[in-house]
């Protein structure tokens, strides 16, 4: 069965809304768990809490051609940001430095020293949370453009548009400070 | 407020079969969400309209009584 025969399912009988969460469980938690930095228990209740909300807002969900995954991620993304935002003070999270290169690249920022890597660290958390969120998804989880704008309901190119500002931006901000 | 910091152990950061299977359980999703969509119905006392409403409707009764 296909994801829209069960979603048209599950908003007649909850029971099949099962199915839909044993397809995408896994991928959700994977998705949570890198985004806290590995902090198992609270992925495994923010997964739970995506799922609750995606039960309950069922009904509301249009199939719009777009995959049922990229509209679950965008609950838990959500839910995730909810959680960083209720933390108290600051929250860290850590990323692999293959993938900071990779970033760096992108940016056309050249390869640098460990201290001048803290700096751009520091110059990427002064970035907008919905500029970080964007560039995760890209460098830190590994999402293709298709991906991230079937999160963000937006077109591919747009995506694309959107991480390469912000990279822009990052490089801007990178070259002033020197 | 998240902030980034770098890690250079270079190991994938994915959560193994075994974490994952710890948390998958639809059983108390589902449990979890019949608790929060479909409490029990509130008791008339903590109901203030309809609290007021028997009360008015006592106080009726009682002056129709007392005329009588």
């Amino acid at each position: 069965m296909t994801d829209s025969e069960i979603v048209a399912l599950a908003k007649e009988r909850q029971d099949y809304f099962g199915e839909l969460y044993e397809r995408y469980f896994d991928q959700i938690f994977r998705f949570v768990f890198k985004r806290l930095g590995g902090l198992e228990n609270e992925a495994g209740d923010i997964t739970q809490h995506t799922f609750i909300k995606a039960m309950a807002n069922l009904n509301k969900y249009e199939d719009r051609g777009l995959p049922f995954s990229s509209w679950l991620y965008r609950i838990a993304q959500n839910e995730v940001n909810m959680y960083f935002r209720n933390s108290k003070g600051n929250y860290t999270v850590e990323i692999d430095e293959r993938k900071f290169k990779d970033l760096c690249e992108e940016a056309e920022i050249n390869y640098m020293s460990s201290e001048q890597q803290e700096q751009l660290v520091q110059l990427l958390n002064e970035l907008e949370q919905e500029h970080l969120d964007l560039l995760e998804l890209r460098f830190f989880q590994g999402m293709s453009f298709k991906e991230i704008a079937d999160i963000y309901s937006i077109t591919e190119p747009n995506a694309k548009m959107r991480v390469y500002r912000i990279l822009e931006k990052l490089n801007k901000k990178w070259s002033d400070e020197k | 407020m998240r902030k980034f910091s770098i890690h250079k152990e270079n190991k994938e950061l994915e959560p193994s079969e075994e974490q994952i299977r710890r948390h998958k359980d639809f059983s108390r999703l589902h449990h979890d969400y019949e608790r929060l969509t479909k409490r029990g119905k509130k008791p008339i006392y903590q109901d203030p309209k309809l609290y007021m409403l028997l009360v008015l409707i006592g106080i009726i009764l009682l002056i129709i009584f007392l005329e009588d």
